[in-house]
C-alpha cells in the first residue's frame, strides 16, 4: 500500500504539493487527473523515490521511504513498474537493447536467454520485427509498448506507475495502449494513471483524484466525479462531451 | 537582502553539487560495476571523432605562428631560433591550451547536451529506477574518455602544428629544414614535455566534469537546454585559461625556471 502523510513539495520557490494525504493499495486502478504543472509526475517520482519530500512522509507497505538511501531504494522500486511519458527509451540503445537493459542490470541471464526473453515480451506488444530498431524509428505508441515491457522485464512489479501513457498519441494508437494497460493489470496488480485524458482514465480506472493548487480537491469513483460541482472537474470533463455548459 | 541572500546559498549548493559529482565520477573508475562498452563508446566519439578538426586547427595554427614569427624574428634577424620559439609556445602552452579549447567546444557541448536531453526525456530517472547510478554509468565514462583521449590528441596536433610551422620555415621563409628540426629536437626536454603534458589530463578532466554537472542539472525544456550548454562551453573555457595560469606558475617553480 502507498500511503501520503501530509507531504509538501517545491521546486525552487514553488510549491507543488501542499500537505498532500491520500493511501492507495496495490490492487486498485486509480486515475490523478490535474492540470500541467500540477504535480501529478512529481507524485509518481516521489512513490518510487526519484524525489524527496520537503515534508511528510511517503510510507511503501508500511515502511517510510523518504529518509533511505539511493541503494536501499532499489528494494523498494523493484516493486513497481514506471513508465514516464513519451516512453523515456535510451536514445542510443536499440529496441533489443532497451528491453535487455534492466535484465542485464539485475539478472544473470546468458545471451540466448536475453534474446529469448526479449522476444517474448516485444511479441506480446507485437512489436518482434522492430527489434533491431533505434527509438528514432518507433512511433510514439511503439515506444509506449516498448517502455511498458522494458518496465516489467526484469522483474515482477506489484503495481504499475503509467505517466500520461496516452498523451500525443492518436486514438488508435491510444487504444492499444490501454488494452495493454488493462491486460497487464490483474492478479492483485492495479496501477496509478497520471494523466489529463478524462475519457482514458475513465477506461482505465475506478478510482480519481483531482489534483488542484498542490491539494487533492477530488477522491472518489466515477459517478462521484460526474456529479462533481468542481469547475476544473467540470472543464475535464467536457471531453467525454457530458457536460454541455 | 533575502534574494541575494538566496543566490549566494544556491551557488554554494551548485557548487557542493559540482565537487561531489567530480568526486564520485572520478572514484566511479575504481567502483564495479565497469561499464566498459559505454567508455569504449565514448573514447571513439571524443578521440576520433574530435582527430580531423584537431588535425586541421593545429596544423592552420603551426602555420599562422610560423609565419608570424619567422616574419618578425627576420627583422632582428634571428629567423633562425623560428623553430624554437614555434616549438616552446606549441608544446608548452599553446598546444594544450587550443585543443582543450575545442576539445570542450565539441566534446564538452556534446556532454552536456546529450545529458541534458537524457534528463528532460526522463532516460536519467529511468536508470534510477532500475538501480543504475547515474553518475556511475553516465559521468565516469565521460571522465574517463576525456582525460584519456586529450593527451592523445594533444600529442597528435602537437606534432601537426609543428609540421605546418616547418613547411612555413622552410617552404615560405626559406630557413633550413635540418636546422629546424634540430632547434624542436632541442627544446623536447624531460621539463618542456612534461609542462605540456601534464595540462592534458588536468583540463580533460575539468571538461568532463563540468559539461556532465551542467548537462545533468538541465531543466526547463529546451531553453534550458540552450542555457546549459552554452554554460558548460564558456565554464570550460574559462576553467581551461585558469588551470592553465595556475599550472604554468606551478610547473615554473617545480621546474626551477626563473623568471
Amino acid at each position: 500500500m502507498i500511503e501520503f502523510d501530509r507531504v509538501s513539495f517545491s521546486y525552487g520557490n514553488r510549491l507543488v504539493l501542499h500537505e498532500l494525504s491520500f493511501s492507495v493499495h496495490e490492487d486498485e486502478r486509480t486515475a490523478i487527473l490535474g492540470g500541467s504543472g500540477d504535480g501529478k509526475t512529481t507524485i509518481l517520482k516521489l512513490i518510487v523515490g526519484l524525489l524527496r519530500p520537503d515534508s511528510g512522509r511517503i510510507l511503501i507497505n508500511g515502511a517510510d521511504i523518504t529518509e533511505k538511501a539511493e541503494d536501499e531504494l532499489r528494494d523498494i522500486r523493484i516493486k513497481f513498474s514506471i513508465v514516464f511519458q513519451e516512453g523515456a527509451l535510451f536514445d542510443s540503445l536499440s529496441v533489443k537493447e532497451n528491453v535487455a537493459f534492466p535484465l542485464r542490470e539485475y539478472t544473470r541471464m546468458t545471451e540466448e536467454e536475453i534474446d529469448r526473453k526479449v522476444r517474448e515480451l516485444l511479441r506480446r506488444v507485437g512489436l518482434e520485427e522492430a527489434i533491431g530498431h533505434m527509438p528514432e524509428e518507433l512511433s510514439g505508441g511503439m515506444h509506449r509498448r516498448v517502455a511498458i515491457m522494458r518496465s516489467m522485464a526484469a522483474f515482477e512489479p506489484k503495481m504499475f506507475l503509467y505517466d500520461e501513457p496516452t498523451s500525443g498519441l492518436d486514438p488508435v494508437s491510444a487504444d492499444v495502449i490501454c488494452k495493454l494497460i488493462l491486460d497487464l493489470s490483474g492478479q492483485g496488480r492495479g496501477y496509478i494513471i497520471v494523466t489529463h485524458k478524462v475519457f482514458d482514465a475513465f477506461r482505465l480506472a475506478n478510482r480519481f483524484m483531482f489534483l488542484k493548487g498542490g491539494k487533492i480537491v477530488f477522491d472518489g469513483d466515477r459517478p462521484a466525479l460526474l456529479g462533481s460541482t468542481i469547475p476544473e472537474i467540470r472543464i475535464f470533463l467536457r471531453e467525454l462531451n457530458l457536460d454541455r455548459n | 537582502m533575502r534574494i541575494a541572500l538566496d543566490r549566494i546559498k544556491g551557488i554554494i549548493g551548485q557548487l557542493q553539487d559540482f565537487y561531489l559529482l567530480s568526486f564520485h565520477g572520478l572514484v566511479g573508475t575504481l567502483r564495479r560495476p565497469f561499464y566498459s562498452k559505454d567508455l569504449i563508446e565514448q573514447m571513439n566519439y571524443a578521440g576520433f571523432g574530435s582527430l580531423l578538426v584537431i588535425l586541421l586547427i593545429s596544423l592552420f595554427i603551426g602555420m599562422a605562428l610560423s609565419l608570424q614569427l619567422s616574419a618578425e624574428l627576420s627583422r632582428l634577424g634571428l629567423k633562425m631560433y623560428t623553430g624554437k620559439v614555434v616549438g616552446i609556445s606549441i608544446i608548452r602552452e599553446i598546444g594544450p591550451v587550443l585543443i582543450a579549447v575545442v576539445f570542450a567546444g565539441r566534446v564538452g557541448s556534446g556532454m552536456a547536451s546529450e545529458l541534458g536531453s537524457m534528463v528532460l526525456g526522463h532516460q536519467v530517472d529511468t536508470l534510477r529506477v532500475f538501480g543504475v547510478d547515474p553518475v556511475k554509468k553516465l559521468v565516469t565514462p565521460r571522465i574517463l574518455s576525456a582525460v584519456a583521449m586529450l593527451p592523445v590528441l594533444t600529442i597528435i596536433g602537437d606534432a601537426v602544428a609543428l609540421f605546418g610551422a616547418y613547411y612555413i620555415a622552410v617552404f615560405v621563409s626559406h630557413q633550413s629544414g635540418t636546422f629546424f628540426w634540430s632547434s624542436i629536437r632541442d627544446i623536447l626536454t624531460y621539463e618542456n614535455i612534461l609542462a605540456g603534458s601534464i595540462k592534458p589530463f588536468i583540463f580533460g578532466y575539468l571538461i568532463a566534469c563540468i559539461s556532465c554537472y551542467m548537462g545533468l542539472s538541465t531543466k526547463g525544456g529546451a531553453v534550458g537546454l540552450r542555457r546549459t550548454t552554452t554554460q558548460a562551453v564558456v565554464l570550460s573555457f574559462i576553467a581551461i585559461i585558469v588551470a592553465d595560469f595556475i599550472m604554468t606558475r606551478v610547473l615554473l617553480y617545480i621546474l626551477g625556471f626563473t623568471l
